[in-house]
């Protein structure tokens, strides 16, 4: 006998009034309860958290922002000294200033970086295609 | 004079296994109605990702019932054997009144072994890993509040649930039923399936149905419960939320309710991991296949079997219709506490919320949100309610998993 057989059999129709108020009352009372109590902590919770990574963040901001006024000065003498005395072999000033935001990014614009040279490379696989086979090869 | 016979025989037992000399009226009228709903999912677009397969299971089902047959033995003498090709040897046999049966195993439908995954509640929470993986928490975590308006919404799902046991429903039937409320397609399946699976494709047709009307069934809900005043708040653009909290937001969420309600841990957890995957941003191969091929590949089988369930005599029987009428009343119950609760924050807050966010809490993301931007700009052109209403759109989502998690604990 399958499910669909049995199901009638157990419907509430047998019930009593009294015991259909009850069972409803009890699912309606509970579930209230339970969702309301559960969204609740779920609220206190992430506003504690956001207070907390907020605080965090905003002591983290000024410090990098003292870093970042100093480095920033730092950075605009190298970048004048270099552009003059480094060798680009006729790669256009627009693009030497990508380069250079590109790599001041990612390795930070510190003292210690420093553009020597860039060049048109000639043949091979474009940075695109390798960044693409790199996608689809990099192991999990 | 043999082969004229041969053929004709043929040609009888064609007919004879032939849907002409199987099918009843009912599947003819579940055929009508699958062409229907394939018309509205193509030429209307109402929920066309899930309501085509829906409907292209239900044409099948009900043009070769065999499609969703489940496997089982039969026991067939020497001479059967012989004659269907099937080796005896292997088998198990047994000896009545002097005659040896053979085992004989026969296979089930396709659609029978892929429905496995509805049954033992495999898809729905793969479905929401997907949804996971596209859906951003960001609104939510800026305006934690809107928490109250996803639970709100669920009041229908409890509330219908009395409706269904005073029609006679079962306490677990009726929590199916009740769950169409929340809006939530995987959620309604993966409740259905653990409590009522014989309701299963009226319900999942219920549930996908409204939510392709979300946009017809609320307006007038939202616009009868708020004042023009109301409906014409302006409120105050989010803060930015900052990574960390994004990448928090879903272990947090996952640990609190896998510990106060196990029994949503599994569509929860899955929705989280899968906001993990995008929040983290070190997996993007995984997310992207997550939200990409993983969920297309679950929204076709899921859709085609849980159309596959309507067959006729399933899904032709008055328990449909009052599903129909009680799935309708959790959507407009849902809909108006939510709306309800909006009015309540509206007071609270000296009127710096808009109630139309709160209609948003029933799930069925985005399309309740769009809702609640659309009725807004109609009273203010110039009011964007909708990353506001974001927040109460997937709060439901979380929302109606507790529910879910809450029914199967006490219905169960």
């Amino acid at each position: 006998m399958n499910i669909s057989a049995i199901a009638p059999m157990l419907r509430t129709a047998d019930m009593s009034l009294s015991e259909k108020f009850i069972a409803s009352a009890q699912v309606i009372l509970t579930g209230f309860v339970v969702v309301f109590i559960v969204l609740i902590l779920l609220i206190l919770i992430i506003k504690l958290f956001s207070f907390i990574i907020q605080k965090a963040q905003q002591g983290g901001k000024n410090k990098i922002k003292e870093e970042s006024m100093q480095q920033e000065e730092a950075a605009s003498v190298q970048v004048k000294s270099a552009v003059t005395q480094e060798n680009f072999d006729g790669v256009p000033e627009e693009v030497v200033a990508v380069i250079s935001a590109a790599v001041a990014d990612i390795y930070g614009s510190s003292a210690k970086t420093r553009i020597k040279s860039i060049k048109k490379s000639n043949g091979g696989r474009s940075a695109w295609a390798n960044a693409g086979v790199l996608d689809n090869t990099r192991p999990f | 004079m043999e082969i004229i016979q041969g053929f004709i025989d043929a040609v009888v037992g064609i007919i004879q296994s032939s849907g002409l000399m199987t099918l009843n009226w009912q599947n003819y009228t579940m055929i009508v109605i699958s062409i229907i709903l394939m018309y509205l999912a193509i030429k209307k677009q109402y929920e066309p990702l899930l309501l085509l397969p829906i409907a292209f299971g239900m044409l099948l089902v009900n043009l070769y019932p065999e499609i969703m047959a489940a496997p089982s033995t039969e026991w067939l003498t020497e001479a059967q054997c012989q004659a269907q090709n099937v080796a005896t040897s292997g088998h198990a046999s047994m000896v009545l009144d002097g005659v040896t049966y053979y085992e004989n195993p026969t296979y089930g439908g396709l659609l029978y072994y892929l429905y496995q995954g509805v049954k033992l509640g495999i898809y729905p929470p793969l479905i929401f890993l997907g949804i996971g993986c596209m859906t951003d928490f960001g609104p939510l975590i800026a305006n934690p509040k809107s928490l109250i308006l996803g639970a709100a919404a669920q009041i229908g799902i409890f509330l219908t649930f009395t409706g269904a046991i005073f029609l006679g429903f079962t306490k677990a039937e009726g929590a199916a039923i009740g769950i169409i409320g929340g809006a939530d397609g995987p959620t309604a399946i993966y409740v259905t399936t653990k409590l009522a699976p014989h309701l299963l494709g009226s319900i999942a047709i219920a549930a996908y149905s409204y939510m392709a009307l979300v946009p017809i069934i609320q307006p007038p809900i939202m616009k009868l419960l708020t004042t023009k005043k109301e409906r014409s708040v302006v409120m105050e653009q989010l803060r930015p939320v900052s990574k960390l909290e994004k990448i928090m937001f879903p272990v947090i969420v996952v640990i609190l309710i896998a510990i106060f309600l196990p029994d949503a841990a599994p569509l929860v957890g899955m929705l989280m991991l899968g906001n993990l995957f995008k929040e983290s941003g070190v997996v993007d191969r995984i997310a992207k296949a997550a939200q990409n091929e993983l969920m297309n590949i679950i929204t076709i089988f899921l859709g085609t079997t849980v159309g596959a369930t309507a067959s006729g005599q399933n899904f032709l029987t008055m328990d449909t219709i009052k599903i129909i009428v009680l799935g309708l009343l959790a959507f407009c119950l849902g809909t108006a506490f939510g709306v309800i609760f909006g009015k309540i924050m509206y007071k609270l807050t000296g009127g710096k919320v808009n109630p139309l966010i709160g209609s948003a809490g029933v799930s069925a993301v985005p399309m309740a949100a769009r809702v609640s931007q659309k009725i807004g700009q109609q009273e203010n052109p110039g009011n964007f309610l909708l990353m506001h209403a974001m927040g109460p759109n997937v709060a439901g989502v979380i929302g109606s998993a507790v529910a879910a998690g809450v029914l199967l604990n006490l219905c169960a």
